[in-house]
């Protein structure tokens, strides 16, 4: 018998409740629930018919408590539609699955355990490993095997068979997985690999600046400024790191980082990563509109034939990330998972 | 060789400087001279916009005065002619990191190799429009028959009239809009020129041609059919010393306009 592993999982069993309000009820106490801060839910909902809207306020009350939605189970048609609409995974767990008892060692959980119990009568999951924080789910065999097939990528990055999973979750720290999934979605066809000219090669000979050498440091290794803030034009941001932006970078604006640029949302301005000669270091942006794209000595500046005026508003995003290869700055682009 | 320094100034902001700049720039590189545009402002750099240039620029001409690049490399060719360069401001500094000096040295090296070097002045009349017009013996002065763009205009020709390095001072007439010259509700050319009693070089029509042009980062000299286009030729023309006749701004006239015409005569007089 297989065991099933969600990494830092939570199970919240609603499918007891009979209608969208006593739902509501029953997850925003549990959800007050300090334990439940920063999980992954897996959310089952039995037979209740959802619509879009219910199911998105739903999520969005899980994730007002930092947690987020790792896969709900639903036996309802509309439900499950709502679901898929919305991006939210829909996997089974299967009726027969053995709702393992909590034996944390922290009595105090334990408490507050049973008082959730008391409230909701559902709560319910979980072995605690409490020193790695991680959380096992005993499932039965029909969680992981071929008739519930595993169908994203994001459900391969966090569910392994318990074998592996162990040692792993001991010596390989969490970025281990960035490349496998990286690989994957490659063979999955999720991430093309682009070297259109949507940026142009610049000739502008020596730029690095004086003293500065072409290096492959880990850019992980480097501190990191975060910013959460619009980049406007004439603005700059210089950092001797990584710079991690929570806005859009306006054109006319200027990031200039040792290390990596990561842009959550429109980069529109000149992003210059590894400014001192990292050549591994990347930018990356849900957008990637860059006027010019710098990387180390590598300056590359946007095709004419993509004369934008100005940042484009949209809602549409395809994050997309630059970095060197063979001499060259590479666009690997994610694409939507259709 | 030694170039022809013009400065492309006005007071107000808004008038047409720098499409102005970047329009007879195209239009004497087209006639097979070596140009340079120098944006001067500083911290709100368009020219480089207007011309299309903006993702080609690495070094700005504050690279230069520090002696980061040679100036040489700051200039950026346009994708078209190569006999047009542009010198772009720096965006993320202001007029400060520029002194009149330094300009004019700049001024100088360009126009040792240069046939035109036209100076893209900031609006205002503080360092930064001191600083370019430091290097410039000629200046060209963009107005638009408006009370408030004339009255600057009128204060910047006093103020270029004290200094000694410029020569001459033309008058560009922008945004005129000849069927509101017609029914009385704009100041006529020769009403703008009564006021400032300088050398007219250009009157350019109003043209939405323009506002397409900007955004695509094309001068609308490119445009053999706008109108705009043309009057920027013409004063291009004028620059190099030809006689060449204003443009007949005027729409084709028929009986109901001639009559419209002279029916706004006579209410403007009543």
């Amino acid at each position: 018998m297989e065991k099933g592993f969600v990494e830092n999982g939570f199970i919240i069993d609603l499918s007891n409740t009979k209608n969208t309000t006593q739902l509501v009820f029953e997850l925003s106490t549990i959800m007050e629930h300090p334990d439940v801060k920063g999980k992954r839910i897996c959310l089952k909902l039995g037979g209740l018919d959802l619509k879009q809207s219910q199911l998105l306020s739903i999520k969005a009350l899980i994730e007002s408590m930092d947690a987020e939605i790792a896969f709900i189970d639903t036996t309802s048609e509309q439900t499950d539609a709502s679901a898929v609409s919305l991006g939210i995974i829909v996997s089974k767990l299967d009726a027969n699955t053995v709702v393992p008892s909590y034996k944390a060692e922290n009595t105090e959980i334990k408490e507050e355990t049973v008082e959730i119990k008391e409230e909701s009568e559902e709560v319910s999951t979980e072995t605690q490993n409490s020193e790695e924080k991680v959380i096992e789910i005993h499932a039965d065999s029909e969680l992981n095997n071929e008739t519930n097939p595993i169908n994203t990528v994001l459900d391969i990055e966090d569910t392994y068979s318990e074998e592996t999973t162990q040692e792993l979750s001991e010596i390989i720290p969490s970025e281990h997985f960035d490349n496998d999934f990286e690989s994957l979605a490659m063979n999955e066809g999720l991430i093309s690999k682009e070297e259109i000219s949507k940026y142009i090669l610049l000739d502008t000979g020596e730029v690095l600046p004086e003293g500065a050498e072409e290096n492959t440091i880990d850019t992980k290794t480097l501190p990191t400024l975060y910013l959460s803030q619009t980049l406007r034009s004439g603005q700059t941001v210089n950092y001797e790191g990584n710079i991690f932006i929570v806005g859009d970078a306006h054109p006319g604006s200027e990031i200039v980082a040792d290390g990596d640029i990561t842009v959550w949302g429109i980069l529109g301005g000149i992003a210059h990563a590894g400014a001192k000669g990292n050549i591994t270091s990347k930018v990356r942006a849900l957008k990637l509109n860059a006027i010019q794209l710098r990387i180390a000595g590598l300056y590359a500046r946007r095709n004419d034939t993509l004369n934008v005026p100005y940042v484009q508003k949209t809602n549409e995003f395809t994050p997309e990330e630059a970095q060197i290869e063979e001499g060259k700055i590479v666009i690997y682009k994610k694409l939507r998972r259709d | 060789m030694t170039g022809r320094v013009i400065v492309i100034t006005s007071g107000k902001g808004g008038v047409g400087k720098t499409t102005t700049s970047a329009n007879i720039g195209t239009a004497l590189a087209k006639e097979g001279y070596k140009v340079v545009l120098i944006d001067t402002d500083l911290g709100l750099r368009n020219l480089d916009l207007l011309l299309g240039l903006e993702n080609r620029i690495v070094y700005t001409i504050v690279d230069v005065i520090e002696e980061r690049c040679k100036l040489r490399q700051a200039l950026v060719k346009d994708k078209k002619n190569p006999n047009l360069q542009l010198l772009a401001a720096a965006q993320t500094r202001d007029k400060s990191a520029v002194n009149a000096d330094q300009l004019r040295e700049i001024c100088e090296k360009l126009k040792e190799e240069n046939d035109f070097v036209l100076v893209d002045c900031p609006a205002g009349i503080e360092q930064g429009f001191q600083n370019a017009v430091a290097g410039a013996s000629e200046a060209i002065v963009v107005t638009t028959p408006e009370m408030s763009a004339i009255r600057d205009a009128d204060r910047i020709v006093g103020l270029l009239g004290p200094k000694e390095e410029i020569e001459s001072c033309k008058l560009i007439i922008n945004r005129v809009r000849p069927s509101l010259i017609k029914s009385n509700e704009m100041m006529s050319v020769e009403d703008v020129l009564g006021i400032l009693e300088i050398p007219l070089v250009g009157v350019i029509p109003e043209d939405t041609g323009i506002i397409t042009s900007t955004n695509k980062g094309e001068p609308i000299v490119n445009d053999e059919e706008a109108l705009a286009g043309k009057a920027y030729r013409n004063v291009a023309q004028r620059i190099l010393g030809e006689e060449v006749p204003f443009l007949d701004l005027d729409e084709p006239k028929g009986f109901v306009a001639k009559i419209k015409n002279a029916f706004a005569k006579w209410k403007a007089k009543v």
